[in-house]
């Protein structure tokens, strides 16, 4: 198990730009210190003995289930409600700024 | 007209006999909040001309002499982050504020079916993040019990609906104990059911692993009734299990539940555990006692790495759910313009402004322990120590049938006291979190005092009742039996 650096302002700002967030530089402080502190918790799982153990995945560890990749068709009735809250429409697609 | 007084039997008895009609007590019960709910602060929404129509549908069929069902006509309060079909759901934050729902949830299509009324949509903490509801983009929602006090979270509004009065029963979501604790500050009862249950499909996600949807009551009887209405396999909902829930849970057997050995884990009765709480849960345990169950002492050794497990694996989850929200997709956000921006500046924007302080530190820390390097240290150890809390409530099941616990190690905290330590409000949790990540149903039932009525001036307490997977009928009968005790 290795130690965790301590949480700096610039991995702060990485991780930001990974979920499309921004902050202030006062956000950005508080943050170092509230993860600081929460990541600091953390290290007392290092202490958990967990040599083959298999890790959870979801919810339960019942069996996966499947249906046939059919079409079921056009079963969503109320796409109205959902155009109709896009910001900016046309021809019933949602319009956004160009992507590159 | 008295509302007080109502469970969901009693009206139901009403109801059939002609006492009153269903339209008459969903106007009762609008009147009552118009005059109840400033001072509360429970309802985001209010549904008035849905709930008469659904209300005057219940009417009919029993002029006309129909069958209607247990939860025909009862007035009901919904969390706002459960879709119903052309309504706004904001799931307590700003970045969707405008969000019109598309569809109805399974468990609003359930009660619909059921003839039940829709009053409105509840506060919560933002997208079920926090546990007093102060987190809530909208309002405040002050706890009925004592209005300087918080009414717990992140299902406050729908725990304060029902002890207020405001509604018969409501549903909440329970992710690590977002029903259970604000049902214990109240002074009300709140079952978070099997991981599986009941269906997810229409609920806002948070922790896809750990959600489920809940009911609140004023007695296990009614959570009874409520549950056995909104459980089921869904195809939409591809972790729903096909369970048969029979007889037992509306009409558990006294001479079943006397055989049930209950468990009393001795982590669960921390130090910081408040004098009120261990004074209460010990007169339950007693009463339980009384009724002629077995007490067993047990232990559950990985209970104190529940808190650091939960807050990797959720955050992780809620970073990967909340990436949908755009401002782009479902709403957009007041106050941002998208001219010349780019859309990467825009979902900066949108997100930044859209989402609240508890939001944003949640999607970072989940960013940061999914992230490249870090992965393997955070989420792949903390899903081997969830394996091993599920264990140890396995293994104490092979002794117990039902474990006995605290709900909340304080009982309702005043407003301001937590927010500005998030690791405090976090361990507001610590008893309640074990079980989702276990994926167990879990009850928690006021605590009450010895002529059986709570006493309005007291801050209440909640006792947990912990069941095996799937085994509601264990909890909920228990639960019946002690109220009345």
């Amino acid at each position: 198990m290795y130690v965790m650096a301590p949480i700096t302002k610039k991995a702060i700002e990485h991780l930001a730009n990974l979920s499309r967030l921004e902050f202030s530089n006062a956000e950005k402080d508080k943050f170092v210190a509230d993860l600081g502190n929460i990541l600091n918790y953390f290290q007392e799982l290092e202490a958990v003995n967990t040599d083959n153990v298999l890790p959870m995945t979801g919810g339960t560890s019942s069996r996966n289930i499947f249906r046939e990749d059919e079409f079921l068709g056009d079963s969503f009735k109320n796409k109205k409600n959902i155009i109709e809250s896009f910001p900016e429409e046309d021809r019933g697609y949602n319009k956004v700024p160009p992507i590159f | 007209m008295d509302l007080t007084h109502f469970t969901i039997k009693k009206f139901n008895e009403g109801l059939k006999s002609g006492e009153f009609k269903a339209l008459d007590v969903t106007q009762q019960f609008f009147k009552y909040i118009d005059e109840r709910d400033d001072e509360i602060g429970s309802f985001l929404n209010l549904l008035k001309d849905e709930a008469a129509r659904q209300a005057e549908e219940v009417d009919i069929k029993i002029a006309k002499g129909e069958e209607v069902g247990m939860m025909a006509g009862v007035p009901m309060a919904i969390k706002d982050n459960m879709l119903i079909d052309g309504s706004i759901a904001t799931a307590g934050s700003k970045i969707l504020e405008n969000y019109r729902c598309a569809y109805d949830a399974t468990v609003i299509k359930k009660l619909k079916s059921a003839g039940a009324v829709i009053l409105g949509k509840t506060n919560l903490d933002e997208f079920a993040m926090g546990s007093s509801t102060e987190n809530s983009a909208y309002k405040k929602t002050r706890n009925p019990a004592d209005v300087t006090r918080v009414p717990g979270g992140s299902s406050g509004g729908s725990a304060a609906a029902v002890a207020a009065h405001m509604a018969l029963g409501a549903l909440g979501s329970d992710t690590g104990g977002s029903i259970r604790q604000p049902a214990a500050f109240c002074g009300v009862v709140g079952m978070k059911p099997t991981y599986g249950a009941v269906s997810r499909y229409g609920l806002i996600a948070m922790a896809s692993s750990l959600d489920q949807i809940g009911p609140f009551a004023k007695s296990a009887a009614d959570a009874a009734i409520i549950f056995k209405m909104i459980a089921g396999r869904d195809d939409n909902d591809a972790t729903s299990v096909a369970m048969n829930y029979d007889d037992e849970l509306l009409n558990p057997d006294l001479e079943k539940i006397k055989n049930l050995t209950v468990g009393v884990p001795s982590e669960y009765f921390v130090d910081g555990l408040e004098l009120e709480v261990r004074r209460g849960v010990d007169e339950a345990i007693q009463k339980i006692k009384s009724l002629g169950l077995k007490i067993k002492n047990i232990s559950l050794p990985h209970s104190k790495h529940a808190l650091s497990c939960y807050y990797i694996i959720m955050p992780a989850e809620v970073s990967s759910n909340l990436a949908r929200l755009d401002g782009i997709r479902y709403s957009p956000v007041t106050g941002v313009s998208r001219k010349d921006l780019s859309l990467l500046e825009l979902y900066k924007k949108n997100k930044s402004f859209g989402f609240g302080p508890e939001a944003k530190r949640r999607i970072i820390l989940g960013t940061y322990v999914l992230s490249s390097g870090y992965y393997d240290a955070y989420y792949t150890k903390a899903q081997k120590v969830r394996a091993l809390i599920k264990n140890d409530f396995e293994q104490a099941f092979k002794e117990v049938d039902v474990i006995l616990t605290p709900t909340t190690p304080t009982r309702a905290f005043k407003f301001g006291e937590k927010t500005n330590d998030p690791l405090a409000m976090y361990l507001s949790d610590i008893l309640t979190i074990p079980v989702n990540l276990a994926g167990l149903p879990a009850l928690s039932m006021p605590v009450l005092n010895e002529a059986n009525k709570h006493k309005p001036t007291e801050l209440p307490v909640g006792f947990q009742l912990i069941g095996r997977h799937f085994r509601e009928a264990d909890i909920l009968g228990l639960g019946q039996f002690y109220e009345r005790i």
